[in-house]
């Protein structure tokens, strides 16, 4: 029975520290913004959010899309974003890696195919927002071995890696054809793994943090200054 | 000595068996059956008869070499929709042909035909970084109402996918070759007119129209 209560008290400390740990924050994240106009979002206006694919060593996660799109998404502030496989299945195939705008100019050019500006209009489109970067570990150190033996198997050890992230996003003022602004969001930070006999993550949420700092700041940025103050 | 050689049976059945085990276990089969999204924008004044032929419908890509797992890719059906899809909102009208070049319908401008040339895959563990990629290479051709000629193109498709958000490299590959097929499909679509053969075939056809129509004006 002592064994069993010190058993308890010593899982609900190691719990207590993880959590510790956790709500700690392993994870900074610096978010810069360049505006060059006001939001103007009003009724029926949606936004899109997209991530770039074009570059040959890495793409934009499509789950870093989605984090900020379901972050942001919030029709009772005025803000409705349409989720990114949706509109680019439905402007096939002009938002594909190969042939997507790169270029506030080229969606002016984009606009000339009167079945696309169509659509973007049936869509409610006011703001289209590019999102450019990715998640990577940067470094790793330390070692987990695990072993099986007749006494039972356990692993001990410690493991540590680190964790960037860098995007950018730039807001397209689609109504305008104009850049409104850009918004980067650097992420770092440093999980652990230390291992007697059951080995414990404690990860650092380095893109999470990430796609929550972007999208709060994406919606302070595309509402008027008078609903963002709400 | 019968039980020897029965034994002795035994462990050859038992090795044959691990051996087409570990064979079957290095092969990997992916079918890809993705649907697409129908094009959105103007379509050609034009007629075209599209003739996907047997082995383009049920294209598999195999590979057994020394320094790589056996695949076997099998994107016909997914290749037959795209251009199936694509080709059919491109133009007015479309008739996709059983067989080519006998019985072809009256009243057809062009015929499109379209062939695999060549498919690749990379595997993150060949290129060291966490992504799975494939190119397709199609040849083109069109030819008009007599059989002859009219353009033949290239289309290169590339498709990109990472490890993170998949389960198995089947998967994360046929995700990989959906790609390419979008990426084909946007090709051909946005790059048919660039071709000079198609663009003075589309500029006589539209000639032609224009002259219909004053014709019929002027009666």
């Amino acid at each position: 029975m002592k064994f069993l209560r010190s058993l308890f008290s010593a899982s609900t400390l190691l719990s207590v520290s993880i959590g510790a740990v956790l709500n700690s924050g392993c994870t900074t994240v610096v978010i810069d913004e360049y505006r060059r106009s006001n939001g103007e979002l009003a009724a029926g206006d949606t936004v899109v959010i997209l991530g770039r694919r074009h570059s040959s060593e890495y793409e934009t996660e499509p789950d870093l899309i989605d984090c900020v799109g379901q972050t942001l998404h919030n029709p009772k502030a005025g803000v409705n974003v349409i989720p990114e496989q949706q509109f680019v299945d439905a402007l096939y195939p002009w938002f594909e890696p190969r042939t997507a705008p790169m270029h506030i100019k080229s969606l002016s050019k984009l606009m000339d195919v009167p079945d696309v500006r169509d659509r973007m209009e049936k869509y409610g489109v006011k703001y289209i927002v590019w999102i450019d970067g990715n998640t990577e570990t940067t470094s790793s150190a330390g070692s987990i071995g695990c072993s099986i033996g007749t006494a039972g198997a356990g692993c001990f050890g410690f493991g540590t890696w680190d964790k960037e992230s860098d995007y950018e996003a730039s807001v397209w003022d689609f109504r305008d054809q104009e850049l409104s602004g850009k918004i980067s969001a650097d992420a770092q930070g440093t999980s652990y793994m230390p291992a007697i006999v059951v080995p414990i993550p404690l990860i650092a949420r380095v893109q999470n943090n990430a796609c929550k700092g972007m999208a709060a700041q994406l919606q302070e940025f595309l509402l008027p200054p008078q609903s963002a103050s709400r | 000595m019968n039980r020897l050689s029965k034994g002795l049976g035994a462990v050859k059945t038992t090795a044959i068996l691990i051996f087409a085990g570990l064979l079957t276990a290095c092969a990997h089969t992916v079918s890809v059956d993705g649907q697409f999204p129908t094009p959105v924008g103007n379509q050609h004044p034009l007629t075209v008869g599209i003739y996907l032929s047997e082995d383009f419908r049920q294209f598999t890509y195999s590979e057994n070499r020394d320094d790589r797992d056996e695949w076997n890719i099998n994107t016909g059906r997914a290749q037959k929709n795209l251009f199936e899809t694509v080709l059919g909102s491109m133009f007015k009208e479309t008739v996709n042909l059983a067989q080519y070049p006998s019985n072809l319908p009256q009243g057809i401008d062009l015929v499109i035909v379209p062939e695999v040339r060549e498919l690749q895959f990379t595997m993150p563990r060949e290129t060291r970084v966490n992504i799975f990629e494939v190119w397709i290479k199609y040849d083109m051709h069109a030819y008009n109402q007599q059989g002859d000629s009219v353009a033949e193109w290239v289309i290169t498709a590339y498709g990109k996918t990472p490890t993170a958000f998949l389960k198995s490299q089947e998967a994360a590959l046929a995700q990989a070759i959906n790609v390419a097929l979008r990426d084909a499909g946007a090709t051909l679509y946005t790059g048919f007119e660039r071709v000079p053969e198609l663009q003075a075939f589309l500029a006589s056809r539209q000639r032609a129209l224009t002259m219909k129509r004053t014709d019929a004006d002027i009666q």
